[in-house]
C-alpha cells in the first residue's frame, strides 16, 4: 500500500511516497519566494507523473500536524484533508518533532529536536531510546521556549544530548556556552532540514498498520501556541483579576 | 441543456462557506459558518484566529453542503475558489483544500475574484440583468465602483482611499461602545434617530473623481462626540447613528450616479455586506426612479460573504472555457 507523506512544517516543502520499506520518491524543494500553496499540488502531480504512481493507488495520507509554521501547517493539512476526503482514504497526522527524532534515532544519547517558532522561541521536546529496542520514549512535553530556557532543561540530564532541527541560528551563535564546551550538548545539524515527508510517511504507515488513523473531519494542526491576540487577551484578564484581588 | 454543477468555496475573510450551484442560477446548498461571535470580543477580525477557524470548518462545511444538495463529490463539474482579495492565511486554507479536491477528482479548478462574486450574487436573484452595468460593492473590506462589460471583466472606476464603508460602521460602533459588527447595530439605532439631526461631511462629493474616503467622516463623528462631551451637552446616540449613516449612504449614491452619467450606463448592481442596509436599499431605489436607472440588489442573505456567489462566477467562467492551473495562488489586495 502506498502512503503519501506531506511536510510543510518549515519553509521547505517536502513530499514523499513510501510503500512498506521502499521509498518511491522523497522530494524536497526550498523556494521561499514561491508559496507552499502554489507548489504543493503542482509538484505532487508532476512527481507522480514521473514515478508513474496513479492517485488511486494511494492507501493513505500522512501529514505533519506541527508544531511549526502556522500557515505552513494549514496549507499541508487542508491539502491532506481535501485529498483524503476526495479519495475516501485514511488520514494520519504525525507530530513534526516525532518525525525529526526518527530521522536521528541512531545517535547514542538523548535527542532534542527543535523547530524555530516566532520571535526568539523554539518548539522542542526530548527523547530517549528504550533499552534493548529502538523505540523512542518522549521525556518532556512538547513545548515552546527560548534557547536559554531550553538550556536549563539540559541540567536535568546527565547523558549526552544531541540537538538538531530547523532555524538554529541563535543556537549556532551560542555554541561556545559551557554545554558545548563540556561536550555535553552536541549540535548535529547546521543547515536547514525539515522533519521530512519520508519520515512522516513512514510513521503514518506504521500507525495505519495499527489501525490508528485520524478523523478526517476533526484532525487539526498542533499549534502549541495560541494566537497572539488570544495570548494578549488572556494576559489582560489575569492582570485585571490581580487588580481586582488587590482591591 | 445538460446540468453543470459547481462547488463554490469562500474563505476570504471570516466566513467559511461552501455551496453547490446548478447552472449558475439554482442554489442546491449554500452553507455558511460565520465567525462573528468569535471575533466580537476583539472588536474586529483577528487574522490568525480566522485562519484557525477556517481550518476547523472547511471539510465539515463542504460535507454538509454536498449532503444538503444531494450531490456526490465525483458528480460535480468544477471547483470555484475565491482566491482573493482577502486575508492571506484565510485564503490559503480554502485554496489548498480546493486544489486537492480538483487534483484528486480531476475536475477543473476556477479561481474567482471575491468582489466579482459579490456582483454576480445578483444573478441568483435577477434573471434579466443586461451588460454593461455599473456595480457598487460595499462591505467591511471593500468600497468600489466598477464598470462591468462582461463576465470576467472588471474595470475599477473608483475605490476607497482609506477605510471601507463597512469598516467605518465598525469603527464608529466601537468608538461609541455599541459592539461588533457595527453595521446592523448602527442601522437599528438609526431608526430612532434623525438623519438630518447633525450634518456630517459627505467626503469627496465635490470632486469629479470616483474615489471614496471615509476616514474624514469618521474623524468628524469622533470630534463631534468629544466636543459634546466637553461641553457636557446631551448626546443622542440614535441621532449620531442616523446622521452618520445618512452621510455614508448619500456619498455612495452620489458617486454611483456620477459613474453612470460618466459612462452612460443605465443599470446599477449593488453588492457586499453593506448592501443589506435597509436605508441604503430604499434610498438607492428612490434615486433610481428619479434618475431613470435600473437598480439591482441581491437578497439580504446573499449580501454577506457566501460561496454560492463564487460558484456563479465559476460557472460562467467555465462556460467560457476558462479554468486555472495548479500554479494558482492567493492575492490579498
Amino acid at each position: 500500500m502506498k502512503i503519501l507523506g506531506i511536510d510543510t512544517t518549515t519553509d521547505i516543502l517536502s513530499l514523499a511516497i513510501v510503500e512498506s520499506k521502499k521509498i518511491i520518491f522523497d522530494y524536497m524543494v526550498s523556494t521561499p519566494e514561491i508559496t507552499h500553496s502554489s507548489m504543493l499540488v503542482l509538484s505532487l502531480r508532476e512527481i507522480m507523473k514521473i514515478t508513474r504512481v496513479n492517485i488511486n493507488e494511494l492507501g493513505g495520507i500522512a501529514v505533519s500536524i506541527g508544531p511549526g509554521s502556522f500557515t505552513g501547517l494549514r496549507v499541508g493539512l487542508a491539502t491532506a484533508k481535501g485529498l483524503a476526503f476526495s479519495l475516501s482514504i485514511p488520514i494520519i497526522g504525525v507530530n513534526s518533532l516525532d518525525a525529526y527524532a526518527l530521522r536521528w534515532n541512531e545517535l547514542p544519547g538523548i535527542l532534542c529536536p527543535i523547530i524555530k517558532a516566532r520571535q526568539d522561541d523554539y518548539y522542542f521536546t526530548f527523547f530517549k531510546k528504550e533499552k534493548n529496542n529502538d523505540r523512542l520514549i518522549r521525556l518532556e512535553d512538547y513545548q515552546c521556549l527560548d534557547w536559554m530556557s531550553i538550556n536549563r532543561i539540559f541540567d536535568k540530564y546527565n547523558e549526552k544530548i544531541f540537538v538538531f532541527g530547523e532555524g538554529l541560528g541563535e543556537v549556532i551563535s551560542d555554541n561556545q556556552t559551557k554545554y558545548f564546551k563540556e561536550d555535553k550538548v552536541v549540535l548535529v545539524v547546521r543547515e536547514q532540514e525539515p522533519p521530512g515527508a519520508r519520515n512522516i510517511a513512514l510513521m503514518g504507515q506504521e500507525r495505519l498498520l495499527q489501525n490508528k488513523e485520524d478523523d478526517v473531519y476533526k484532525i487539526s494542526p498542533f499549534y502549541i501556541k495560541k494566537s497572539a491576540a488570544e495570548q494578549k487577551r488572556k494576559e489582560l484578564k489575569i492582570r485585571q483579576k490581580d487588580i481586582n484581588q488587590d482591591d | 441543456m445538460t446540468k453543470k454543477i459547481i462547488l463554490g468555496i469562500e474563505t476570504t475573510c471570516d466566513e467559511t462557506s461552501v455551496a453547490v450551484v446548478e447552472n449558475g442560477e439554482k442554489i442546491l446548498s449554500n452553507i455558511i459558518a460565520s465567525q462573528v461571535k468569535i471575533h466580537q470580543k476583539y472588536g474586529g477580525v483577528v487574522p490568525e484566529i480566522a485562519s484557525r477557524e477556517h481550518m476547523k470548518n472547511i471539510l465539515i462545511i463542504c460535507a454538509e453542503a454536498l449532503k444538503k444538495a444531494g450531490i456526490l463529490l465525483k458528480n460535480i463539474d468544477g471547483i470555484a475558489i475565491a482566491n482573493g482579495p482577502g486575508l492571506k492565511g484565510s485564503l490559503l486554507v480554502g485554496l489548498s483544500f480546493a486544489k486537492a479536491v480538483s487534483f484528486a477528482l480531476d475536475k477543473p479548478l476556477i479561481g474567482v475574484n471575491h468582489i466579482e462574486g459579490h456582483i454576480y450574487a445578483n444573478f441568483l436573484v435577477h434573471k434579466n440583468i443586461e451588460f454593461p452595468f455599473i456595480s457598487l460593492i460595499v462591505s467591511g473590506g471593500h468600497t468600489s465602483l466598477i464598470l462591468v462589460n462582461e463576465i470576467g471583466h472588471l474595470k475599477i472606476l473608483g475605490t476607497t482611499r482609506d477605510d471601507a464603508a463597512g469598516e467605518v460602521f465598525d469603527k464608529i460602533a466601537k468608538y461609541l461602545n455599541l459592539g461588533y459588527p457595527g453595521g446592523p447595530i448602527i442601522e437599528k439605532l438609526a431608526l430612532k434617530g434623525g438623519k438630518n439631526a447633525i450634518i456630517f461631511p459627505r467626503p469627496l462629493t465635490k470632486t469629479p473623481n470616483l474615489d471614496f474616503s471615509f476616514s474624514g467622516l469618521k474623524t468628524a463623528v469622533i470630534y463631534f462626540v468629544n466636543e459634546k462631551k466637553k461641553m457636557q451637552g446631551e448626546l443622542k446616540v440614535e441621532d449620531i447613528c442616523a446622521s452618520f449613516q445618512q452621510a455614508v449612504i448619500e456619498t455612495l449614491i452620489h458617486k454611483t450616479l456620477i459613474a453612470t452619467e460618466k459612462h452612460r450606463i443605465n443599470a446599477i448592481v449593488v453588492g457586499g455586506g453593506v448592501a443589506a442596509n435597509e436605508s441604503l436599499r430604499r434610498e438607492m431605489l428612490k434615486a433610481g426612479k428619479t434618475y431613470n436607472k435600473k437598480i439591482y440588489f441581491p437578497s439580504k442573505e446573499l449580501c454577506t460573504d457566501n460561496a454560492a456567489m463564487i460558484a456563479v462566477v465559476g460557472y460562467y467562467k467555465l462556460m467560457k472555457g476558462f479554468s486555472d492551473s495548479f500554479y494558482l495562488d492567493v492575492y490579498t489586495g
